[in-house]
Parts: C-alpha cells; sequence; structure tokens
C-alpha cells in the first residue's frame, strides 16, 4: 500500500486554505498577514531542503553520511540546550555534548541493533527518523534539566551554603536540586507515556499508518521509540547535570557567576 | 598559644568592587570578638571570607595556622558554625533539622541519641516538642537557638554569628550569652549589641572594608 501522491496543482489548493484562517483574523482586526506569511514560507523553504537533503541520504544510504547526518544534529541540539538554559555555550559546550551523544548513540543503537535488526545497522530509513525523534525529545529534558537546576541552585543559594557549612560536600550540598532537575525534566515523558493513545494519535504512529503500516506495526514502533525516549532523557540529563557540577564551580565550591547567562 | 583564624592583610573584590582591603587581625581559642560598623562595611564578608565563599585578591586567611585553600575549605568549613539572622534549617520539621548534618558523610557516625537532643534543647531552653514542629512555623529567634543547638550537637567549636542578638527577646539573648561564656566556644560576631560587646574581648571596627579601629578587653 502506497500513501498518495500529493501532486502540484493539489498542493496549491493546499496553500489555498490558509486563506480561510487569514480571512478570519483579518476579520477580529488581527493584521498578522507579515508573520503568517513568514511562518508559511520558512516551513516550505526548511522543509525542501530537510527533503533534498533526507532524499540524498536515502538514496546514497552511505554509513559515512549517515553518521555526519547525526553529529550535526547532535551538535545543533547542543548549541540549542545550552542558549535556551541560559548557560554560556564556551563553557558547557564539551559536557551536554558528551551527554547527549552518549544517550542517543545507546538508545538509538539498542533499539536498531538489538530490536529492529535491519541488514545494516546504519540504515537511512532507520538511523535518521529514530535518532532524529529520540534526540528532539532529549532536547527538552536537558534544557529543563539545566535551566531547572542552576535557576534552583541560584534562588536557594543561602540554602546551598549552609549545607556546606553544615559538612555536605558539593555533590551532597546540591543533591535535593539536582533530584528536582532530573524529575522536571523527565516528568513530561513519564506523563506522556501514561496518557499516550487516549488524548491525541502520537505523531509517529500516525505518520507510520500513514505511511501504509499496519496499525500493529505503528503500535509497537511507537513504544519502541517511547522507551528509547525515557531512557535517553533520563540517561542525558543526568550526564549532562553531573559533568556541569565540574565547570560551574570554583575551587571553594561556590557557584561562578560568569558561567551563566545574564538575563 | 596559635590563633586559631587569622587574616593576614586580606583582600577581597567581588564584581569588580572591592569589599575588604588589607584586613589583618587574630583570634585566639575561647575569644570573644566583635565585627562593628556600618552596613556595607564588610562586616559579613570577614565571615564569608573565612568560609571560603569570596575568593581572595590578596593576603593569607588562616585556620589553625593552616592557609584556606580549595583542600583545608571543607576542613575549616566543619570546623565552624555560621549563624545568620534568619538560618536556614534546611528540613520540613525542627527534628529533621538537627538531624539534617548527620546524613552528611563527615557526620554520618556521629548521630545524636534522643538524649542528646533534649539535653541540647534544654540548654537553649527550647521546648521538647518542637522537634515536631514545621519548620517554616518557628519564628526567627527560635531559628537561631535550633541553628545553634545543631552546632553545638556537631560540636563545633568556632561560631561565627551574623547579628544574631537582633532577632532575640532578651531571655533568650541570655541563653545565648550563657552557651557562648563556655570558654571552649570561640565566637566572631558581627553585632550591635552593647550588652554583647561588654561580654567581648575584642571589638573590631570596620569602616568601607577596612578595619579601622581595635579595642582589647575594652582598651582602645
Amino acid at each position: 500500500m502506497e500513501t498518495l501522491d500529493i501532486k502540484l496543482p493539489q498542493m496549491a489548493l493546499l496553500y489555498g486554505l490558509c486563506l480561510l484562517p487569514w480571512f478570519l483574523l483579518w476579520l477580529i482586526g488581527l493584521r498578522l498577514s507579515r508573520d503568517i506569511g513568514i511562518g508559511i514560507l520558512r516551513m516550505s523553504i526548511q522543509l525542501a531542503l530537510v527533503g533534498i537533503y533526507l532524499k540524498a541520504l536515502f538514496d546514497l544510504n552511505n554509513p559515512w553520511l549517515n553518521g555526519l547526518w547525526i553529529l550535526v544534529m547532535l551538535l545543533v541540539a547542543d548549541l540549542s540546550i545550552l542558549r535556551r538554559a541560559g548557560l554560556k555555550t564556551r563553557y558547557f559546550m564539551l559536557a551536554t555534548f558528551i551527554a547527549i551523544a552518549t544517550s542517543i548513540l545507546l538508545s538509538t543503537a539498542y533499539l536498531v541493533i538489538l530490536v529492529i535488526q535491519p541488514t545494516h545497522f546504519y540504515d537511512a530509513r532507520y538511523i535518521v527518523p529514530l535518532a532524529g525523534m529520540i534526540l528532539g525529545n532529549c532536547l527538552q529534558g536537558n534544557v529543563i534539566a539545566l535551566e531547572r537546576f542552576y535557576s534552583t541552585l541560584r534562588k536557594n543559594e543561602n540554602e546551598y551554603t549552609t549545607f556546606l557549612m553544615l559538612g555536605a560536600t558539593r555533590w551532597e550540598a546540591v543533591r535535593p536540586y539536582f533530584r528536582e532537575a532530573v524529575k522536571a525534566a523527565i516528568n513530561p515523558t513519564i506523563a506522556g507515556m501514561a496518557t499516550m493513545g487516549l488524548v491525541s494519535l502520537p505523531g509517529m504512529m500516525t505518520g507510520q499508518i500513514l505511511g501504509g503500516s499496519e496499525p500493529w506495526l505503528a503500535v509497537k514502533y511507537q513504544i519502541a521509540i517511547m522507551i528509547c525516549i525515557f531512557t535517553s532523557t533520563t540517561i542525558a540529563s543526568i550526564i549532562n547535570l553531573k559533568l556541569s557540577l565540574a565547570i560551574a564551580f570554583n575551587a571553594f565550591d561556590v557557584l561562578r557567576d560568569e558561567v551563566i547567562k545574564k538575563p | 598559644m596559635l590563633p586559631i583564624i587569622r587574616f593576614d592583610q586580606v583582600s577581597v573584590t567581588a564584581h569588580g568592587k572591592s569589599i575588604l582591603s588589607d584586613v589583618s587581625f587574630a583570634l585566639f581559642a575561647g575569644e570573644k570578638a566583635m565585627l562593628c560598623g556600618k552596613s556595607g562595611s564588610g562586616k559579613s564578608s570577614v565571615l564569608r571570607t573565612l568560609l571560603g565563599l569570596h575568593p581572595l585578591k590578596s593576603g593569607t586567611v588562616y585556620f589553625q595556622e593552616q592557609p584556606l585553600t580549595p583542600e583545608s575549605v571543607q576542613f575549616i568549613r566543619s570546623c565552624t558554625a555560621y549563624i545568620g539572622q534568619e538560618p536556614i534549617l534546611g528540613a520540613e520539621s525542627v527534628r529533621e533539622a538537627l538531624l539534617l548534618p548527620f546524613q552528611f558523610k563527615t557526620h554520618r557516625d556521629h548521630r545524636p541519641t534522643q538524649a542528646q537532643l533534649t539535653e541540647v534543647l534544654q540548654r537553649l531552653q527550647l521546648p521538647e516538642d518542637i522537634l515536631n514542629r514545621d519548620s517554616s512555623r518557628i519564628s526567627g529567634g527560635e531559628k537561631q537557638r535550633i541553628a545553634l543547638a545543631r552546632g553545638l550537637l556537631l560540636g563545633k567549636k568556632l561560631y561565627l554569628l551574623d547579628e544574631v542578638t537582633s532577632a532575640l527577646d532578651a531571655e533568650s539573648k541570655q541563653v545565648v550569652f550563657d552557651v557562648f561564656s563556655d570558654p571552649q566556644l570561640t565566637v566572631l560576631s558581627v553585632a550591635h549589641d552593647p550588652e554583647w560587646m561588654e561580654r567581648c574581648g575584642s571589638v573590631y571596627e570596620l569602616e568601607a572594608g577596612r578595619l579601622t579601629q581595635v579595642k582589647r578587653n575594652g582598651n582602645s
């Protein structure tokens, strides 16, 4: 069963649908034409570029090229995590990279090599979408973990110092904030698993069904991806926070001001 | 006798601003000393510097004649009790707050018995049922006495007090003064209290980060 193609005239028809919300927004006095235009244009160009790139990736199916793609994604995710968490890239770049690379490679390799077992483990059709989805979710988790940890620590600096004064090591003193940050990072994934399928059909499953897969197969892949997202988010946020502890404090266990971006 | 604390020409800057300049003094075991001066003169910074919370620009801080370094800071902290105006108890109930430091590896083997808890509460004239009270529902003065109790349970000998007497009523003040009349305990305090000043062997005055006046045993 092949998915039906959307031909060019139909594609134009599709864009035409935007005229309806645009008209409604105009009617209620919201002048968003510019934003809408930019949004639709950017989406189209970016996805077209991804399309061209993915097409090449799939046609060549070269292990090195696939690896390079994953590397680039990891680097982009690294920068994006630190920017959104409000930490300075030059201090934490390596730590965050190690954390996400370890967890993504581990969970993707586990899923592809041990569970799915394609003829070639580097098959772009599997590793590209799976690693990408896992990474996307892992990224959210790491932003929450870092942001929450350092903002809570700064808010509770007196409490943290009190713990130090009472004989705690740096690790003992940060542990309550560490636990809270990891919990905040993985909670959305746990909650997502608990309500999966009730509220809406998960994106990947929908895609597979549209792509012609049996619903059962789509369900199994959805479970696989959720377990991998949960695993990699947990591992990455723990490694990331743990590595950052060695960077963010001075030798006297005081949080260094210069590692955090000024708001 | 060697001093327990010695500041040797210590200067400290924080955020590009000088907060202590060329501060030198020594404190001997059992001594009670007081730092006074206007707010912002650097009194609390002296205490914080000793605890390694401000990086030194120049000079050396000695604790038992060992210089303050990243290696020695944990030892210094473990010998010292810092009690501020509104100490942070760091736990849900008062009992948990008192036992909090005994979760840490350094103190794990010295967990106090119920009898020791009762004794220290009595010494500070705190009712025994305070143990089960919620940390958020006790007054500033009680918090200070609990922080002090925690220091006593840890067997600390050096107490850094930051504006402690201001939150205490007359009766609790007396209790705290009596505790510190113990010649084994060394106290470095930031205070304005005249009664406390009388009990202090040394009084140092700070102005804009400089030690401007030193009184020893009441004499200038």
